[in-house]
C-alpha cells in the first residue's frame, strides 16, 4: 500500500515523546540533573503535540473527529485517549517542576505518567495488527514500536544531557543499549514473520525486503543507519562508562529517527491486503 | 456483531462472465463514481497452465467488489460509525460523518474500498440501495450482458441469488479468502471451466 507519511511521523514523534519522558522518569528515580529533566519534559510535550498534529494531517475531515468519541472501541479512540492521559501527565509534571514540588510528588507524577505513555507506544503499533494485512498481523509490531520509543527517546535525552549528565547517565546508557538490541531482535522477528506469513505474496515477501526492491531501504535505512551506527555509539559509551559526547548523541539521534522513518515506510510498503484488488 | 436476518448479496457466475467490464461502467454511471475511483473492477485470473485438468491453459474473469461480509472488519475499526451495517445486512459508508482516516481501507482484506480525493471520504459498493428502494436490482446486475450476476437475500430461497447458488451446488460456489470477516459474496465456477484460484 502507499506510504502514509502523516502516520509515519505521527508514530515516530509519539514514540519519541514517550521515550524522552521515560528518560525524565528515570532521572527522577536516579536523582539526575533537574535542568535536563525540565528540557526533557518540554521536549516530550512538544513531540506529543507535533505527533498529534501529524495524525490530524492524515484525516480527510479532521473537523468531524469528535464523532470518534461515540465509538470507544476503535483504535483511533484508544490512541486519542492515551495521548490525552499521557499529555496530562506531562503537563502536570511540568507544573510540578515550575512550582518546585517535592521530589516524591514529582517522582509519583512521572511514574504514573509513564503508564499511559508505555501503553500509547504499544497502542500505536497495535492499531496496525489486523488479519487483513498479513505482514502486519504479528505481535512483533507493537513491541517494535515500544522499543523504538525507548531508542529514539533515550538518544534525544542523551542530546539534552550532553555535558551535564547526572547520576542517571549509566542507567540510561544501559537502557539505550538494551533497547537497541531488543529493537534489532524485533526487526529480525518481523522479517522472519514475512517469510512465514499467511497468504504469501511477492508484495510482502521477505525476499523483497532482504534482496528485492525494498533491500536498500532495509539494509541502509533500518539496519545500518537505524541500528548499527547508534548501536556502535551506545555500545562504546556503555563500555567506556562515559556519556556519549554531544556530536555522537546528535548523530545517534539523527540515525535512530531516520531508521524509525525507514522502518515505518517499509512497514507500509509490505502492508498489502490479503488480496489487493483495486 | 449480531448476524442480521436478511443477507443481501451478489452471486457472480464466472462460467458466464465474459470480462466485458460492463458492470464497471454501469456502476460508475449509476453512482457517479469519480474518474480515478472504482467500486467494482473486473480482473483476469490467468492464464494458468494446468495439465492435470486436461486443458493445458485455464483462464477466467473475476469481477471484484465489496464482499458484504457478515463480520465486516471495516465496520469494526471505523472510529465514527461511518461504516455501518444496514438492517438488511448491507455494509455502507455514511459520507457525512466519515473522517477519511482510511482505517477501514486498511482493515478490508480485499482492498475494495476507495478514497475519494475530492470529497476526502472513503467510498465503496452500496449494492445500489437507491435502485433497491424502487424495486430494481443493482446497476451491475441489471446491465450484465452475460446474465452472470444475481442479487438477493441469501436467506430467502426464492430470491434470484439463492436460486442461482442452489442450482450451482455448494462444490461449485467459491468465496474469497476468509480471515474472520466471512465474505457473503459467492462466485460460481465449475471445474469444467477452470480451477478456482482466487
Amino acid at each position: 500500500m502507499d506510504i502514509e507519511w502523516a502516520l509515519v511521523f505521527f508514530t515516530l514523534l509519539t514514540c519519541l515523546s514517550v521515550g524522552v519522558f521515560a528518560g525524565v522518569a528515570a532521572s527522577e528515580w536516579k536523582d539526575g540533573a533537574e535542568a535536563v529533566r525540565k528540557s526533557g519534559a518540554f521536549l516530550a510535550l512538544a513531540a506529543l503535540v507535533a505527533g498529534g498534529l501529524a495524525s490530524v494531517l492524515h484525516l480527510g475531515h479532521p473537523e468531524r473527529i469528535f464523532g470518534a468519541f461515540g465509538h470507544p472501541t476503535s483504535g483511533i479512540f484508544l490512541e486519542a485517549l492515551l495521548m490525552g492521559l499521557f499529555g496530562l501527565g506531562v503537563v502536570l509534571y511540568i507544573l510540578a517542576l515550575r512550582r518546585k514540588a517535592a521530589a516524591g510528588v514529582r517522582k509519583a507524577i512521572a511514574t504514573v505518567g509513564m503508564l499511559p505513555a508505555v501503553c500509547l507506544a504499544f497502542a500505536v503499533g497495535y492499531t496496525y495488527v489486523m488479519p487483513s494485512r498479513p505482514a502486519w498481523d504479528t505481535p512483533m509490531l507493537p513491541f517494535l514500536y515500544l522499543a523504538s520509543a525507548f531508542v529514539t527517546g533515550y538518544f534525544a535525552y542523551a542530546v539534552l544531557s550532553a555535558g551535564r549528565e547526572g547520576a542517571e547517565g549509566a542507567f540510561i546508557r544501559k537502557v539505550t543499549l538494551n533497547s537497541l538490541i531488543l529493537q534489532a531482535v524485533f526487526i529480525a522477528a518481523f522479517v522472519a514473520h514475512l517469510a512465514t506469513v499467511a497468504h504469501p505474496d511477492a508484495s510482502r515477501s521477505a525476499g523483497r525486503v532482504l534482496a528485492g526492491g525494498l533491500a536498500p531501504l532495509f539494509w541502509l535505512g533500518v539496519v545500518i543507519v537505524g541500528t548499527l551506527i547508534p548501536g556502535w555509539l551506545a555500545l562504546r559509551a556503555h563500555r567506556d562508562g562515559r556519556p556519549i559526547p554531544l556530536a555522537g548523541a546528535r548523530l545517534g539521534l539523527l540515525c535512530v529517527l531516520a531508521g524509525g522513518v525507514a522502518f515505518r515506510a517499509l512497514m507500509f510498503a509490505v502492508g498489502s491486503a490479503v488480496r489487493e484488488f483495486f | 456483531m449480531a448476524t442480521t436476518k436478511k443477507r443481501y448479496a451478489l452471486i457472480i457466475d464466472l462460467d458466464r462472465c465474459i470480462g466485458c467490464c460492463g458492470c464497471e461502467v454501469s456502476c460508475k454511471q449509476e453512482n457517479g463514481v469519480a474518474v480515478d475511483v472504482v467500486w467494482n473492477k473486473v480482473r483476469e485470473e490467468g492464464p494458468h497452465v494446468n495439465a492435470d485438468a486436461g486443458r493445458g491453459v485455464e483462464h477466467y474473469f473475476l469481477p471484484t467488489v465489496c464482499q458484504q461480509c457478515d463480520e465486516p472488519q471495516c465496520v469494526k475499526v471505523c472510529p465514527t460509525g461511518a461504516s455501518y451495517v444496514r438492517e438488511d445486512g448491507t455494509v455502507l459508508v455514511d459520507r457525512e460523518i466519515c473522517i477519511g482516516c482510511k482505517y477501514c481501507m486498511m482493515a478490508c482484506p480485499y482492498g475494495v474500498r476507495s478514497f475519494n480525493r475530492e470529497m476526502k471520504v472513503v467510498e465503496k459498493c452500496t449494492l445500489c440501495v437507491q435502485l433497491q428502494a424502487v424495486g430494481e436490482p443493482p446497476a451491475c446486475v441489471k446491465n450484465c450482458v452475460a446474465k452472470a450476476r444475481f442479487f438477493g437475500d441469501l436467506g430467502d430461497k426464492a430470491s434470484e441469488a439463492a436460486k442461482a447458488l442452489a442450482a450451482a451446488g455448494e462444490e461449485n460456489a467459491h468465496s474469497l479468502p476468509d480471515v474472520g470477516n466471512r465474505p457473503r459474496t459467492r462466485y460460481i465456477l465449475h471445474a469444467k471451466t477452470a480451477t478456482w484460484r482466487s
